[in-house]
């Protein structure tokens, strides 16, 4: 009983560690940003479209809007990707096809996000220097990296709902005469629609995070970008380059920016379980 | 009761592991004595310092000498909070930086280059020229005698020294062009225009090979004759720096650089020693 007790203890401290990393984590970056408010008005830091930290002017409207437009990006190319590929992979693939591909695609996820920057700056910069002109980067050459790097997100989340779909819907709709498309489009998709939100998601939420492979291929310019040639930046872009000299103001403003991108990320967490609670009271 | 006395312990405990461990990492950070000396800051300095390091090993066995980049601001903030013994520094202190009592040791002078992609058939540009390609008021190589092709700017991060020293002695007053390509190294800086068709950019002469074009200033190409004698006009002086005068393994190391048979292979890697300079 005793062990019994004392092993009780152990696990609920695991847990508390998990919980209070977050609480001291968000209480670190809010003590170190939130001043910076006392200084730079909150309005100005959100809206302001001048980011020159060494001169004191902190607007980070630009980068906000940096971290949207490459998630925008990823999600238009990696989410149908990643749907087709799991519709692919459950409804169409024989099991011995599935099994080899699969694996292969779950590798994607465990690639080290630099090697897709370094992928990305000899291989997708050029094509699109080549194709679309400028220097190759920005926008174009971030949402591909971005893409295949949310693709085996989707792609597995979405395979585990659209199995859960039960058997006997689709062959009710087979037998009702329905092609193999017809069954995926009208029956399959529609009852793990919740599911596939979910993985999308997911996927935004590793999208917008990302950092090292974006700030390789997007080009740092600190504005909002007028034409696809334009390089940006994002939130974990400005973070990551300006954290190891930033001093004094300059280091709130990025505590006040890695705050925002906490937010954010919360945010997205708080939609997903609305998404599956939703899913679970049906 | 005895589960949120047992929640409290626990809540306790953590926060006094967390506690320690934060702790911990501040204490751990300082240099100590043991011959071991941490080199932080500027890409321009890089190669230098590493050769000089190995160099400097050979002699010193005991010695143990880590070099690491990042930027002349991340040299300068190394050195204030004592994470590293010497910083490397390509730029002169602001104001608010000097005053933190930090001592500057010249070790070499430097000239920036402005460099082109090779197939680019301008051979060199004036100062105003330049200055008004990087503030973007001329966007097009036509406009300076080159073929009708768009002007890609590659910048460096602000952590750069080397930007830092190119808009002092080029840019004056005028701001860089905010839409240019920013690359955290040298070495980016490079490989991009050497790839980029249209592409300019700037680094310290020490980078330049064969992949890139280094443009003539005012009909002044940098070398070591013309940093010499003050013509070429991006000439800047490189700096090893301490928290106060050198002493211990740190002095030993600045010493070993500013030593004949180190200066001597400065000239090599195309940076100008300062010893020749002073005279």
């Amino acid at each position: 009983m005793k062990k019994e007790k004392l092993l009780r203890y152990v696990f609920l401290l695991a847990a508390s560690v998990a919980i209070l990393t977050i609480f001291l984590i968000f209480v670190f970056m809010a003590v170190k940003g939130v001043p910076l408010f006392f200084k730079v008005p909150l309005t100005g830091f959100l809206f302001g479209t001048d980011w020159s930290p060494t001169k004191g002017h902190f607007g980070a409207f630009p980068l906000i809007v940096g971290s949207f437009l490459v998630t925008l990006g990823a999600v238009a190319i990696g989410g149908p990707l990643g749907i087709a590929v799991a519709i692919f992979l459950s409804e169409i693939a024989s099991s011995r096809v599935a099994n080899f591909i699969r694996p292969t695609v779950e590798l994607l996820a465990g690639i080290p996000s630099v090697i897709y920057g370094f992928f990305g700056i000899m291989l997708i910069v050029p094509l699109v220097r080549t194709f679309v002109g400028g220097a190759g980067f920005g926008f174009i050459s971030a949402s591909f990296v971005l893409a295949i790097m949310i693709l085996p997100t989707i792609a597995a989340l979405t395979e585990d709902t659209l199995r859960s779909v039960p058997k006997a819907h689709k062959w009710g709709s087979l037998a009702l005469g329905a092609t193999e498309w017809q069954t995926i489009k009208k029956v399959t998709l529609p009852s793990a629609s919740e599911g596939i939100l979910s993985a999308v998601i997911l996927g935004i939420g590793r999208a917008i995070g990302e950092t090292m492979a974006v700030l390789m291929v997007i080009g740092n310019a600190p504005i909002i970008p007028t034409s696809l040639r334009d390089p940006f930046s994002t939130i974990t872009s400005v973070v990551a380059l300006d954290m190891s000299y930033a001093s004094g103001e300059h280091q709130e403003a990025l505590f006040a920016l890695a705050l925002i991108l906490f937010i954010i990320s919360m945010s997205l967490v708080a939609m997903l379980r609305f998404v599956s609670r939703q899913r679970s009271t049906r | 009761m005895a589960k949120t006395t047992a929640k409290l312990i626990s809540l306790i405990l953590t926060s006094v592991i967390l506690i320690a461990s934060v702790a911990g990492c501040q204490s751990g950070g300082n240099e100590n004595g043991t011959g071991r000396v941490t080199i932080v800051g500027s890409s321009t300095l890089l190669p230098i310092i590493q050769a000089a390091s190995e160099e400097y090993v050979k002699d010193h066995p005991d010695a143990k000498v880590d070099v690491q980049g990042g930027g002349s601001s991340v040299g300068i903030e190394s050195t204030i909070s004592g994470t590293a013994a010497i910083g490397m520094c390509s730029r002169e202190l602001k104001p608010e930086e000097a005053e933190k009592g930090l001592f500057k040791t010249p070790i070499a002078v430097d000239a920036i280059a402005i460099i082109v992609n090779p197939d680019n058939p301008v051979h060199g540009l004036t100062k105003e020229q330049a200055m008004k390609i990087f503030s973007g008021k001329i966007t097009n190589w036509t406009e300076v005698g080159g073929k009708d092709e768009e002007i890609i700017l590659i910048n460096r991060d602000e952590a750069s020294g080397t930007r830092e020293a190119f808009f002092k002695l080029l840019m004056g007053e005028r701001d860089f062009l905010k839409k240019a390509i920013i690359q955290p190294g040298s070495g980016q800086v490079r490989s991009i225009v050497g790839q980029t068709p249209g592409a300019v950019g700037y680094l310290s002469r020490g980078y330049v090979t064969n992949e890139v074009k280094v443009l003539a200033l005012d009909s002044v190409r940098p070398s070591i004759s013309t940093i010499r004698d003050k013509t070429y006009p991006l000439s800047r002086t490189l700096y090893l720096l301490t928290k106060e005068k050198p002493r211990g393994p740190a002095k030993d190391f600045i010493d070993f650089v500013l030593s004949p048979g180190v200066q001597k292979c400065i000239v090599g890697t195309a940076y100008e020693p300062i010893i020749e300079v002073k005279k």
